[in-house]
């Protein structure tokens, strides 16, 4: 392993490379709209540039990885392991994802504006900050690094009421989970003298839980809760999720929500693993009803998007029981788990997008009646979706359940696990019903799916997105190598005591 | 024939080509047309039983271990093998799916009459479903083929099923994935807890759970696990108070669909019991407590099923019901652990198999001709479609248990074998055999005897030669089965022992006690 040292520049300039990448396309995005901001094919243009860059970004991510550098000295602000790795490459496949979504969708909305790429590839770098941050003060930049952008996403669409009301409520609360979290820092800042992750955890390990510390996770645990969209904060996903144009939607629920979860991983087991018996009910208590609340209500929608959005909060839920665990084994669930929501979600919002016109908010069960008779190729791909968020074998979205229950098991405790499976149970009676539409329900009318075409870059998205499920469904060796490598970064004796303690 | 089929090293491959072909048969096949897609369709099935066929000289069944075992790691990092072999059980059950897919097949062809390419691809997958079910040696594997073979079904139902279909697939899905998620849970648990206590070796094997399934940590969390095993497979049988969705599926199923729900799927929950719940947790599954319960259960689900067949005014729900009746008894032979009782239980599975997928069959074929299955609606049909009343009474017969034919067998052996142990239930057991004597006469005479007195019967054609063939090979293993079942009875016998020792946990002889049994693996 090569030694990076943090220290310096050029060592930080090194492990920062895949951000700055994006950083940098987005500027150039920026420049490019300064001069061409017209017609269709510039923002065409920029979406093609905005991929480049997210792509030359993968490839200095691959590069930075299979350097297998590590640091040297003292941890610094940003974490140089294979678990930030991991995560932002998650991140930067929902947001590949999100730019070819997008391609034909804003000039199919009229959304003709090049600086929507920018922003998106602005708050792609802010999530990437998040989920590898080694400090809790780039922890909260990276929190609004990614939000600002996300709140004016929200709103692209001027023309829609729904959306102006998706932006003004997602900055709203989104505010307020900000101020949660920055006084959560404060109060774990004032507990243990400390903002760095790793000396948080030695500190923490060294003099116990004072009701400051407890009292600082806790808000911790509320801001990212807003995040990810997690009961008892989950109130503003579905109006967000639904009046958002839905490529932005795909993004929010995949971008967003990864990041979220891989920042929350990364602070309970480094900073605070020696606080698990602080954290553990908490998480616990809000997975449960996440995974409750979230299937039960989405029994109830009519609206696709809004289905998606609830069971979204449901997935939201899932993830959460995998961080319950507090374990090595949680980690490396947790990034299972996201790879193939990520996947499952991009592929879903894709078909949603080609579905309805203006927002897809009225798309419901009577919209897909009968599309796999007429579109047998989307039909599949749609079944295989909901399939994978069901979380049915063959599919990648079991393989995620699976090392969650796992890891949940390997805690000795049922509950969640039972839990889990219960309430996915429930989710058979929404996800099932558009399987059922879509294979044995006639059509409405005879060209009610003339127009339901996957253009290009939305079809490479879906194609590719259906197409990994399926073979990481089958063949789950081929990710879960990485992903448990990858959850392996976090050695520190201070999880392992706590490891041990709880055993 | 036999050096043939060792110089090919048949028994290498046998199983892995079986799981396979039906799966790579099931692309072509939904990607042709509909004339072609019936035909392959059949022509893959009709492979897929030629090859199997030599399976029954090819397996050593004296010894009652599972032979051809093949292992291959499939996610190492989470211990899981693609791991499959096969005893004397489960020959016979593969030989069952096997023999019935042609047939089933041959017997779609003028049933179906849309979008017919995924009706058959379907068909194939289910296939590969079933046999893995019955061959996986590797809990993962084993709950991958449990549930995939869901969809199919689903499908099935939902898309070329009756008036009520959505309703019946829903029903069919949610309750038995209700049953296998937390038989997921109960799996995983097991794994864990078998990991603690072995060092750290996580393994999904099935030997490997088996040596550890009476240990005393497991025995703490037992009663859970069998619970969570128990719901799965009695869901699937379907035991009584667990069998409401069985008449909506059945009834709603197209004719093959019912076929294969009827012979081959609720052997899957007897299977279970007999493969896993039981041998993983003895103590539990024979304590009088749990005993107690299963009989009630079975017997209750003997009578329950018989009465309640009875008042049907459709043939086809009488026939669905009578299914919750004659599983009863092999939950019975099943409980009372002896040999003549899980003999018994094996045989009523095959027989059942037989019985009711004929019957099922010529369900379908009077339907195809009348569109009603309204008893009430027939009447003296004897005269004007001998045939098929000639085959409806004899399969009639073998369902109620006519001695000489196949149900006979299953049955007698099943009371012989439980009377010792349960006298009682026993004894109330004996009177569903009259109770079904009862629904199945009194319904054949309200359809085929009685008087002609409704015009629309009197047109109707008598079978086909295609729905003859169907019929025939059924009809063959109803007459074999119940004069001379001792091959397919000597063939089962060492399992069934083997079952019986490990389920009262007992060595088995010849074998040292290792931690890891099944030195095949």
């Amino acid at each position: 392993m090569n030694g990076l040292d943090l220290a310096t520049p050029a060592g930080v300039m090194l492990a920062l490379l895949p951000e700055l990448v994006v950083i940098g396309a987005s500027l150039v995005v920026l420049l490019l709209a300064a001069f061409r901001h017209q017609t269709a094919a510039d923002s065409r243009l920029a979406g093609w540039v905005s991929l480049a860059g997210l792509v030359a970004a993968v490839a200095a991510l691959a590069a930075l990885w299979q350097s297998g550098v590590g640091p040297v000295g003292t941890p610094s602000m940003i974490a140089l392991d294979g678990y930030r790795f991991a995560a932002l490459g998650v991140i930067l496949v929902a947001s590949i994802g999100a730019v070819l979504l997008s391609l034909d969708y804003l000039e199919r909305e009229n959304l003709i504006a090049p600086e929507y790429y920018a922003l998106l590839l602005m708050a792609t770098s802010g999530m990437m900050f998040l989920a590898g941050s080694e400090d809790l003060i780039v922890l909260f930049l990276g929190l609004e690094v990614m939000s600002v952008p996300v709140y004016v996403l929200a709103g692209f669409n001027r023309r829609s009421v729904f959306s102006a009301e998706a932006a003004l409520k997602y900055f709203l609360v989104g505010a307020i989970a900000s101020a949660f979290l920055l006084y959560g820092i404060a109060l774990s800042y004032g507990a243990t003298g400390t903002t760095g992750l790793t000396a948080i955890g030695e500190r923490v390990a060294a003099q116990g839980v004072t009701p400051m510390l407890g009292l600082g996770i806790g808000l911790i645990l509320i801001g990212l809760g807003f995040k990810v969209a997690s009961v008892p904060f989950h109130m503003w996903a579905p109006d967000v999720y639904d009046g958002a144009p839905t490529p932005v939607t795909a993004y929010m629920a995949t971008g967003v929500k990864a990041a979220g979860f891989l920042a929350l991983v990364r602070v309970l087991m480094v900073g605070f693993p020696a606080a698990v018996d602080t954290w553990q009910p908490v998480v616990g208590v809000l997975a449960a009803a996440s995974m409750i609340v979230g299937n039960l209500v989405a029994l109830a929608q009519r609206s696709l998007k809004r289905m998606l959005a609830y069971s979204s909060v449901a997935h939201a839920g899932y993830l959460l029981a995998a961080v319950w665990a507090g374990s090595r084994a949680g980690a490396s669930a947790t990034l299972l788990y996201l790879a193939a929501y990520v996947l499952t979600t991009l592929a879903t919002f894709g078909i949603l997008a080609v579905l309805g016109r203006g927002g897809e908010r009225d798309v419901t069960l009577d919209t897909v009646a009968g599309l796999a008779r007429r579109r047998p190729v989307i039909g599949f791909a749609l079944a295989v979706c909901m399939f994978s968020l069901l979380g049915f074998p063959g599919t990648f979205g079991f393989i995620g359940k699976w090392a969650i229950i796992s890891a949940v098991a390997a805690e000795h405790h049922q509950f969640l696990a039972v839990v889990l499976v219960i309430t996915s149970l429930v989710s058979a009676g929404y996800y099932l019903p558009v399987v059922r539409a879509m294979y044995m329900k006639d059509p409405l009318t005879a060209e009610q799916h003339d127009g339901v075409v996957l253009p290009g870059p939305a079809r490479v998205a879906v194609g590719l997105g259906v197409v990994l499920l399926l073979v990481f469904g089958i063949l789950p060796r081929l990710v879960i190598g990485g992903s448990d490598r990858s959850a392996a970064s976090f050695a520190g004796s201070v999880l392992d005591r706590a490891v041990d303690a709880r055993r | 024939m036999e050096n043939f089929l060792v110089s090919i090293n048949y028994t290498g491959w046998i199983l892995h080509v079986l799981l396979a072909l039906p799966l790579a048969g099931a692309v072509a096949v939904a990607l042709t047309s509909a004339a072609v897609a019936k035909r392959l369709a059949l022509g893959i099935t009709i492979i897929e039983f030629l090859l199997s066929a030599p399976l029954w000289f090819m397996v050593n069944t004296a010894t009652g271990t599972m032979e051809l075992v093949a292992t291959v790691p499939w996610i190492p990092q989470w211990g899981i093998n693609y791991a499959v072999g096969i005893d004397g059980i489960s020959l016979m059950m593969v030989l069952l799916t096997t023999m019935l897919m042609p047939l089933c097949v041959l017997g779609s062809f003028s049933y179906i009459t849309h979008r017919e390419p995924g009706y058959y691809a379907l068909l194939l997958v289910l296939t590969t479903g079933m046999i893995g079910v019955f061959v996986a040696l590797d809990m993962f594997l084993f709950y991958v083929f449990w549930e995939v073979m869901l969809v199919p079904m689903y499908f099935l139902i939902g898309i070329w099923g009756g008036k009520n279909r959505l309703y019946a697939a829903l029903k069919f899905f949610v309750y038995t994935m209700a049953g296998s998620l937390l038989m997921l849970v109960a799996i995983i648990v097991m794994v864990r807890v078998a990991a603690v206590m072995g060092g750290g070796k996580v393994s999904f094997s099935y030997f490997h759970l088996l040596s550890y399934a009476q240990t005393p940590i497991m025995g703490r969390l037992a009663p859970w696990l069998f619970l969570a095993f128990f719901l799965a497979f009695a869901i699937k049988v379907p035991i009584f108070p667990f069998h409401t969705w069985l008449p909506d599926a059945h009834v709603e199923a197209p004719t093959a669909g019912s076929v294969i729900l009827a012979s081959v799927l609720l052997k899957m929950g007897t299977y279970g019991f007999l493969r896993f719940a039981v041998p993983f947790f003895p103590n539990v599954a024979f304590s009088s407590g749990v005993t107690t319960v299963v009989v009630s259960l079975a017997v209750i689900g003997i009578i329950y099923g018989a009465l309640v067949a009875m008042v049907q005014p459709d043939i086809k729900k009488l026939v669905a019901y009578s299914s919750v009746s004659h599983l009863g008894f092999a939950m019975l032979g099943i409980w009372a652990a002896s040999i003549q009782g899980v003999q018994g239980a094996l045989m009523v599975m095959i027989g059942h198999g037989f019985s009711t997928g004929a019957l099922f069959f010529l369900i379908g074929m009077i339907y195809e001709r009348r569109h009603t299955r309204e008893i009430d609606a027939y009447g003296g049909i004897a005269k004007v479609v001998p045939i098929f009343s000639l085959i409806l009474t004899f399969v009639a017969l073998a369902s109620i248990g006519l001695p000489g034919l196949n149900g006979f067998v299953g049955e007698f052996l099943v009371l012989i074998g439980s009377f010792q142990q349960f006298p009682i239930a026993t004894g109330i057991a004996t009177t569903g055999v009259i109770f079904a004597a009862a629904y199945l006469l009194w319904a054949l005479q309200r359809m085929i005897f009685n008087k002609l007195d409704k015009p629309d019967n009197e047109t109707i054609p008598d079978l086909t030669r295609r729905e003859l063939i169907v019929l025939v090979p059924l009809l063959i293993g109803i007459v074999w089965m119940g004069l001379y079942p001792k091959p397919v009875l000597d063939r089962m016998e060492p399992a069934a022992r083997r079952y019986i020792l490990t389920a009262k946990g007992m060595p088995i002889p010849g074998e040292a006690v290792t931690p890891t049994r099944g030195a095949a693996q």
